[in-house]
C-alpha cells in the first residue's frame, strides 16, 4: 500500500499475545486513518456499552496516511477508546514524533487489548515487540519515565506514556509523547492506566511509500509556500503560539471569565496573552515533526515561587488557568501548565474543574473543610497546589479528579459544571459564538472546540467573516467544519494547517500519497462517515438527543459585559436544521437510509 | 478614543495603546495611524488601496465587517482594537 503501511499490531496485555495483521484496505480508504480508522477498528471489536475502565475497552493508537511523510505537520496520531469522562467515543489527537515512529516501525495502528496483571510497558523495535515489566516506572512522572525508557531501550526511541494521573485513573488523564505533546482530552490516559500500561516505546527504521512521489513533492512544496505566505501559519503562530488568541477573543467579547459566570471581558487578559508570554518567558518556538508552522512554546520562569521550565501554555490552558479562574498571573499559569505535562493531565478539564470548584466555593456549596483551604477566584497558589493534588488524588484533589460534572453533582449543583456530555468546554463563550455553541452541543466527544472550529469564521474571519451572533446558515457551517475536521484528523496532519489550506489541498495530499483518487467531495464524505460512526457508537453507549445540549447558564444568564452583553445561546434555533442536514431523524438518530448511503 | 494594537503591530507601534488619535471614521483613523507609524504599518493595513484581508479591526468589540467597514463612524468614547490576522485554538 502507499501512504498506509498496510499492517496493524495487536498486543493483548491479558494473555501476552502479540500479533501482526494486515490492514483492511477497504476500511482504510473509507475511514482514512488515525481518528477515523481507529474508531472503525474499535467499533469492529468492542461493544459500545462496556465500562470504559474495563479490560474490554480497546485502546488504539492510530496514524494516518500522511503521518510520517513530508506533509507539513505530518506528526499526528490519535488515541481512540471509550472515554471514562464522557462515556462517548474518545479520539484524542497528538503531535510530536511518536506517531511517525510507529509508522516507521511498520504499523499503521497499535491495538491494545485486555489488562496486564502488573505494570508493564511495550517496546516496539521494528519487527521485534515485547511486553516488559514497568514496576520500577510506576509512580514516575512523564519526564522521568521518558528518560528512563530511552536509557532502557534506545536513545532514538520515542516514548508515549502516562504520568501519575493516568495510574490513579484521573478521569481526564492524558497520554504524553515526546515529553510534552499530549493526547490530552477525554481521559485516554486513565484507560491506559486501567490496563496497567505505563508506556509504549517505539523505534522504527523504515519509511512511508508515496504512490506518486513527484506529484506528492510538488503538492507539498506548493502547500509549504502557501502556509509560509499566510499571516497566521507563516507568522502569527510561530511568533506568539496559539495563545495569540487571548486578546482577540477578549476584545471580541467571547472570553469566558470565572467559570463563564462573568464572561465578556477580562480586564487584565493581556497579562496572560501570547504577546506577554513571548516578551517575558519564551525561550524559543518548537515544531512537531515536519511542521513549518512551529507553534510550540519552550518556556522558562527563572525565579520565584513559580520557577519552572517546560513547553506551553497553549491558548486553552492560558485561558483555563487564567480568565476562567479569575487569574492574570502568567507565572502561576505556566507553572500549572508544566505540572499538567509532567503529571499527565488534560489542561482544559483540569483548569475548568478548578474554576467550577471556585464558583461552588464562592456560592458556599463547598466549604473550606472540603477544599482544604480558601478557594476564591483569583487564588494563584490554589491552581498549582490543586493540580498536583489531583494527579495523585490527594485530599480535595480526589474529588477534582472526577471532573467538574461529577464534582458539581456531588455538591448538588451540576448546573455549575460548564461541560457538555460531562467534558469541560474550552475558551469561547457559546453565547457570543452561536455556531460554536451548536458545535459544542453536538460534538461527539463532548465539550470541544476542535471538532468544528467555528471560531475561525465567527471571530477570526477565516475563510470568511460570519456574524458571530447570527444563527442563520450556521448549521450548515458546523456540519461542513465537523466533517472536514474529521477527515483532517484522520489524514494524520494538524488542524492548524487548515487556517491556510482548504479541501483541495487536503485531497491532493491524500491522492498523491495513497494513489486513491480522493476528490474534495470524497474527503468530506469520509469525514461525514466518521462523524456518523462516532454518533452511532455514542447512541449505542446510551447517549440520547438530550445530551446535545449546553449548560443551563447559557440559556438563562445573559452575558453581563462587553460587546455581546445581554446575549444568550440560541441553540434551539439551529439544532433541528443541523439534524436535518445530517440526515438524522428528529431525535438525532442517523436514519437507516443515511447510514446506508455512507456505507456504515 | 482609545486605539489598541496587538501581536506584530505592537512591534511596529512600540506601544500597546494610545488615546492621542482622533478621527471621524475608521478610514480617517487608519490614515492617521499610517502617517504616525510609517510604511511598515501601512503595509499591514492597505492592499492595493483596499483594507487588507490580513487585518482585523474591532470597534467596541464588533468587527467593522459587520458595521460599515472603513466608513464606520467613530465617537470620542469608542475603543478601537487593531489585529493582524491571527488564529490558534
Amino acid at each position: 500500500m502507499f501512504g498506509w503501511i498496510g499492517r496493524l499490531l495487536r498486543v493483548n496485555l491479558t494473555s501476552g499475545k502479540i500479533t501482526k495483521l494486515p490492514l483492511n484496505q477497504t476500511e482504510a480508504k473509507a475511514y482514512i486513518g488515525a481518528r477515523g480508522l481507529g474508531t472503525k477498528l474499535w467499533y469492529n471489536e468492542v461493544n459500545p456499552a462496556i465500562d470504559p475502565l474495563s479490560p474490554e475497552n480497546n485502546l488504539i493508537f492510530a496514524t494516518g496516511p500522511l503521518t510520517g511523510t513530508l506533509a507539513t505537520s505530518g506528526g499526528r496520531y490519535n488515541v481512540v477508546c471509550k472515554s471514562p469522562l464522557t462515556g462517548t467515543i474518545a479520539a484524542s489527537n497528538s503531535g510530536g514524533y511518536w506517531g511517525p515512529e510507529l509508522k516507521y516501525a511498520g504499523y499503521d495502528a497499535l491495538i491494545i487489548e485486555g489488562k496486564a496483571e502488573q505494570p508493564v510497558y511495550i517496546w516496539i523495535d521494528d519487527d521485534q515487540v515485547e511486553i516488559r515489566d514497568a514496576s520500577q516506572l510506576w509512580g514516575k512522572t512523564v519526564f522521568e519515565t521518558t528518560d528512563a525508557l530511552r536509557l532502557a531501550t534506545k536513545d532514538e526511541a520515542k516514548v508515549a506514556c502516562i504520568g501519575p494521573a493516568g495510574e490513579k485513573l484521573v478521569k481526564f488523564a492524558g497520554i504524553l509523547n515526546d515529553y510534552t505533546r499530549a493526547a490530552g482530552r477525554s481521559g485516554v490516559g486513565a484507560v491506559m492506566g486501567a490496563k496497567n500500561l505505563k508506556a509504549i516505546a517505539v523505534r522504527g527504521t523504515h519509511g512511508v511509500k508515496a504512490a506518486d512521489p513527484e506529484g506528492f513533492m510538488a503538492a507539498i512544496l506548493r502547500i509549504r509556500q502557501m502556509l509560509k505566505e499566510h499571516p497566521v501559519t507563516g507568522q502569527g503562530l510561530a511568533t506568539y503560539g496559539s495563545n495569540i488568541l487571548v486578546n482577540i477573543i477578549n476584545e471580541s467579547g467571547g472570553l469566558p471569565v470565572r467559570n463563564f459566570r462573568d464572561s465578556g471581558k477580562f480586564a487584565t487578559a493581556d497579562a496572560t496573552s501570547g504577546e506577554a508570554l513571548t516578551e517575558k518567558y519564551l525561550i524559543r518556538n518548537k515544531g512537531c515533526m515536519g511542521c513549518s508552522i512551529s507553534c510550540g512554546r519552550i518556556n522558562k520562569v527563572s525565579s520565584g515561587k513559580f520557577k519552572t521550565f517546560g513547553e506551553g501554555p497553549e491558548y486553552e490552558t492560558a485561558w483555563g488557568y487564567g480568565a476562567d479562574c479569575g487569574i492574570d498571573n502568567l507565572e502561576a499559569i505556566i507553572k500549572a501548565n508544566n505540572l499538567c505535562n509532567e503529571l499527565g493531565l488534560d489542561t482544559i478539564t483540569m483548569a475548568a474543574t478548578i474554576a467550577c470548584a471556585m464558583e461552588l466555593y464562592e456560592n458556599g456549596y463547598i466549604k473550606q473543610e472540603d477544599s482544604g483551604g480558601p478557594l476564591n477566584f483569583g487564588n494563584v497558589e490554589a491552581i498549582v497546589a490543586l493540580t498536583r493534588q489531583t494527579a495523585y488524588r490527594e485530599g480535595f484533589g480526589d474529588q477534582l479528579a472526577e471532573g467538574s460534572y461529577r464534582l458539581a453533582a456531588k455538591y448538588d449543583h451540576p448546573e455549575l459544571s460548564m461541560s457538555v456530555k460531562k467534558q469541560e468546554l474550552p475558551a469561547y463563550d457559546p453565547r457570543a459564538l452561536q455556531g460554536l455553541g451548536l458545535n459544542y452541543a453536538t460534538s461527539n466527544r463532548g465539550g470541544c472546540h476542535v471538532r468544528g472550529y467555528l471560531t475561525s469564521p465567527e471571530i477570526l474571519g477565516i475563510p470568511e467573516k460570519l456574524d458571530n451572533l447570527a444563527t442563520e446558515g450556521k448549521a450548515g457551517w458546523v456540519k461542513t467544519f465537523q466533517d472536514l475536521t474529521a477527515a483532517v484528523d484522520s489524514a494524520g496532519i494538524c488542524l492548524f494547517t487548515t487556517f491556510g489550506l482548504g479541501g483541495p489541498e487536503i485531497a491532493e495530499q491524500l491522492k498523491t500519497i495513497t494513489g486513491i483518487d480522493y476528490s474534495v467531495e470524497d474527503v468530506l464524505t469520509c469525514g461525514e462517515r466518521i462523524w456518523n460512526l462516532e454518533r452511532l457508537i455514542n447512541l449505542k453507549s446510551g447517549l440520547t438527543q438530550a445530551d446535545d445540549c449546553l449548560p443551563p447558564r447559557f440559556f438563562t444568564e445573559p452575558m453581563k459585559v462587553g460587546p455581546n452583553q445581554g446575549q444568550l445561546s440560541k441553540l434551539a434555533e439551529m439544532l433541528p436544521e443541523y439534524y436535518q442536514l445530517r440526515g438524522w431523524d428528529e431525535n438525532g438518530k442517523p436514519t437507516e437510509e443515511r447510514l446506508k448511503a455512507l456505507a456504515i | 478614543m482609545k486605539v489598541s494594537f496587538f501581536a506584530t503591530l505592537r512591534d511596529i507601534t512600540g506601544i500597546k495603546d494610545s488615546e492621542r488619535f482622533q478621527a471621524a471614521t475608521v478610514e480617517e483613523l487608519l490614515n492617521n495611524l499610517c502617517v504616525s507609524y510609517g510604511e511598515k504599518f501601512a503595509a499591514w493595513i492597505w492592499e492595493q488601496g483596499q483594507l487588507s484581508n490580513n487585518i482585523m479591526i474591532l470597534v467596541n468589540g464588533r468587527a467593522i465587517h459587520h458595521l460599515n467597514g472603513i466608513q464606520t463612524r467613530l465617537k470620542a468614547t469608542d475603543e478601537i482594537a487593531i489585529f493582524p490576522k491571527v488564529a490558534g485554538g
